[in-house]
């Protein structure tokens, strides 16, 4: 059984579909990240998981019940929504126990605040009101808010969205540890890749008003299905050149290989090929790589790491280095080369993997 | 030329102080990152330089001459914003040229310095289109243009790739990074975001709550951080910290749970503190080697949690004894959580602060009985 499922969710405003058949099911017990852009419908996705939104279409279902037309104070889902969004005019205390007033469950209430708030040791801090507490505490508050209700779900709704670069990264670490804490199942929605890299057991990729790929995170990361998800997991953003395939021959701007398809076709078809940042080598480049020569765009120095952004025959890649190795690239002009068997190669059209297996250099340019 | 100096800059809104007795000079012709998180102080610096606030005391001179009481307009600066400005009804072309047209310049030398600014924006191709559907990044890519044509003593840079798409982005840091270098003006540039600094300036001025930390060339700023503050804030994730009692009655030697051997402090001398006291051992994630099985030198942690970063590298976060080390490692270390891991790091790559939190000037090295004194 699942702890939530979404069977076939529409939703529009007026004339704009926001969400278009959507399925998705969250398992017990894990983190579950759903990932889109900025105003792909993530937060409304959100709010119908919380009963904050009626969809117009389609069943919400909690383990394995219908809970549709439920509001959202008899869901006992714990909610964390976008920036935390704290009542500026309330203490600590009151902004943990609003979810429980709301609801009318007032029995313990001091206790039960206490409790969660010991939980997520910010006990000391229950009278101050929210002007008063920094990034992180702010995000302890709005947790133990999303927390008070002893729900088994958690829904964070971008939590982060808007902070600080280093903020956030200490937040997400913390994040994962309290979540971890409290047993549930969570449901978090981000436009961040590295907050998913960071959180995530299942990653579910929202795209075009719809769920286009879900999946574990390795899963996804390592093989996606999707050249879109290829796209927006992983930092920076995967290359893509154009291609042709031709029976199992794959023509690219570097070079051919061959490739293992699940079907052959005698016409050729175009081809979209992803080539992730930390595939693209600059030394000790293999026999049986693909070749090209490129010309430095910009450096951007990530302190530890370099991201070298390039041209190579008119189309643009980054790639990627350790600074603690010896950089072959301190020139304007420099070869790379790519292990064929780390493309990903998808239908251009459809934007669907359309090779399973390794591929093989057959020619370099 | 348009050396920018300020001296004493303190400003307060109310009860709040946002910029605390600030001394900072920014050399002609180079790029000065003011780097921090939210609430540092560096938009209001960037603000009172512009002249858009004044300061509640202190003194702003630019090329040698005191600006503090002149008004934003007579001060010769171009600012970009957050959010780029657009004038609505305006072609692109005039949209650059606007701020010039109170110049009282030839038509030819307007158009010349309109000309130049867009062919290094390369916005030719857009010249023809309404600049009002652009989007964010190509409005920025007009806004950049204006501010280079006006050829200002000065230009300001305030956050101006925040509100772009990560396309944009990449575009927009190209663009900047050949104004840096090509244009003669000074350039003042407020981030919070450190690769960016990193990348674009010839000096960074690391600020936290409303004080610099630090003024100095990127790569130093790294290597070297003067806080505590500044070893975390920059890297991703930054330093990692390990703090140890110390004792200046021992000749400057230490026993860390980094190494299975005594460590010292090069310079004994030099560490100030008197008392006994706690230090903290500051290391950098690329600076520990972990391996799966023990190796000369290494001491065991266990691996608390693990997790793909950037370009795909494993970041791991280590249990050390009592202290929590991250470190960046291959796929094949720390495949199962609690999992015994081996760490093994040089003493010189490790920055020592005190306990107010200030790097020592002297470094960590392995501390052999000869070296006793």
């Amino acid at each position: 059984m699942f702890e939530v499922e979404l069977e076939n969710i529409s939703k529009s405003y007026g004339s704009e579909p926001v969400l278009d058949g959507v399925n998705l099911r969250f398992e017990r017990g894990r983190f579950s990240v759903v990932l889109g852009s900025p105003v792909s419908g993530k937060s409304v996705l959100m709010r119908l998981i919380m009963g904050l939104e009626p969809p117009d279409r389609g069943r919400v279902l909690y383990r394995g019940q219908e809970v549709t037309a439920q509001p959202a104070g008899l869901r006992n889902f714990g909610y964390v929504p976008q920036s935390f969004a704290l009542y500026p005019h309330y203490r600590v205390f009151d902004n943990i126990a609003y979810p429980l007033i709301l609801a009318k469950k007032k029995a313990n209430l001091q206790a039960r605040v206490e409790k969660v708030a010991q939980k997520l040791r910010i006990d000391h801090l229950l009278s101050k009101y929210p002007n008063q507490l920094s990034g992180g505490e702010k995000q302890r508050v709005a947790l133990a808010r999303g927390m008070i209700k002893d729900s088994s779900v958690f829904i964070l709704d971008d939590p982060l969205v808007g902070l600080d670069f280093k903020l956030r990264e200490s937040l997400f670490v913390d994040l994962r540890d309290m979540l971890s804490e409290v047993e549930g199942s969570v449901i978090y929605s981000t436009s961040d890749p590295l907050e998913t890299l960071a959180l995530a057991d299942d990653v579910f990729v929202l795209d075009d008003h719809r769920i286009i790929e879900s999946g574990s995170l390795d899963q996804l990361y390592e093989e996606p299905h999707q050249a879109r998800t290829l796209q927006i997991l992983g930092v920076p953003a995967a290359n893509f050149i154009e291609g042709k395939l031709t029976g199992r021959i794959c023509t690219t701007p570097l070079g051919e290989c061959e490739i293992e398809v699940a079907e052959e076709t005698a016409a050729s078809r175009a081809v979209r090929i992803g080539v992730r940042a930390e595939d693209i080598r600059f030394q000790d480049l293999g026999t049986s790589y693909l070749l090209g020569e490129g010309r430095v765009l910009l450096r951007e120095d990530l302190g530890a790491e370099t991201l070298l952004y390039f041209e190579a025959g008119g189309l643009r890649f980054v790639g990627f280095w350790s600074n603690g190795e010896a950089a072959p690239i301190q020139e304007e002009q420099f070869k790379f080369g790519v292990d064929p068997s780390s493309l990903h190669v998808f239908d251009a059209g459809s934007g669907t993997r359309v090779a399973e297996a390794r591929s093989v250099l057959v020619r370099s340019n | 030329m348009a050396e920018v100096e300020l001296a004493g800059i303190t400003k307060s809104f109310g009860g709040f102080v946002a910029v605390k007795d600030v001394s900072l000079h920014f050399p002609a012709h180079t790029t000065t990152c003011l780097l921090g998180p939210s609430g540092c102080g560096k938009t209001t610096l960037l603000r009172i330089i512009a002249g858009l606030e004044t300061p509640t005391s202190g003194t702003i001179s630019i090329g040698g001459q005191d600006v503090t009481r002149w008004p934003a307009r007579r001060r010769d600066i171009a600012m970009v914003f957050q959010y780029p400005v657009i004038y609505r009804g305006l072609s692109v072309f005039e949209n650059i040229a606007l701020p010039l047209r109170e110049q009282k310049l030839s038509k030819q030398e307007l158009t010349s310095r309109v000309e130049d600014a867009i062919g290094l924006l390369g916005l030719e191709r857009s010249l023809k289109m309404d600049p009002e559907r652009f989007d964010n990044g190509t409005r920025q890519r007009v806004a950049f243009a204006r501010a280079v044509a006006r050829r200002s003593s000065i230009i300001l840079f305030d956050e101006p790739i925040t509100n772009v798409d990560p396309e944009s982005k990449f575009r927009l840091k190209q663009d900047l990074k050949k104004i840096t270098e090509r244009v003669r003006q000074t350039i003042i540039y407020v981030t919070h975001d450190q690769n960016e600094a990193m990348t674009l300036a010839d000096q960074i001025v690391l600020l936290k709550d409303g004080e610099v930390l630090q003024q100095d060339a990127p790569r130093r700023v790294y290597n070297h951080p003067q806080q505590r503050f500044g070893g975390w804030f920059l890297g991703s994730p930054g330093m990692s910290f390990l703090e140890h009692p110390f004792d200046p009655a021992q000749g400057g030697r230490l026993q860390s749970d980094l190494f299975p051997f005594p460590v010292r402090i090069a310079q004994a001398q030099s560490v100030s503190v008197s008392a006994q006291t706690a230090l903290r051992l500051g290391i950098r994630p690329e600076h520990l080697r972990v391996s799966t099985m023990p190796e000369a030198d290494s001491v065991p942690g266990t691996v608390l949690r693990k997790f793909r970063g950037v370009a795909g590298q494993y970041l791991v976060a280590i249990k050390l004894s009592k202290h929590l080390v991250w470190a960046k490692v291959r796929h094949e270390v720390g495949k199962s959580l609690g999992e015994t891991v081996w760490l093994r790091c040089r003493p010189e790559a490790v920055t020592v602060f005190d306990d107010q939190d200030q790097a020592l000037s002297a470094g960590l090295v392995k501390d052999s009985p000869k070296d006793s004194p």
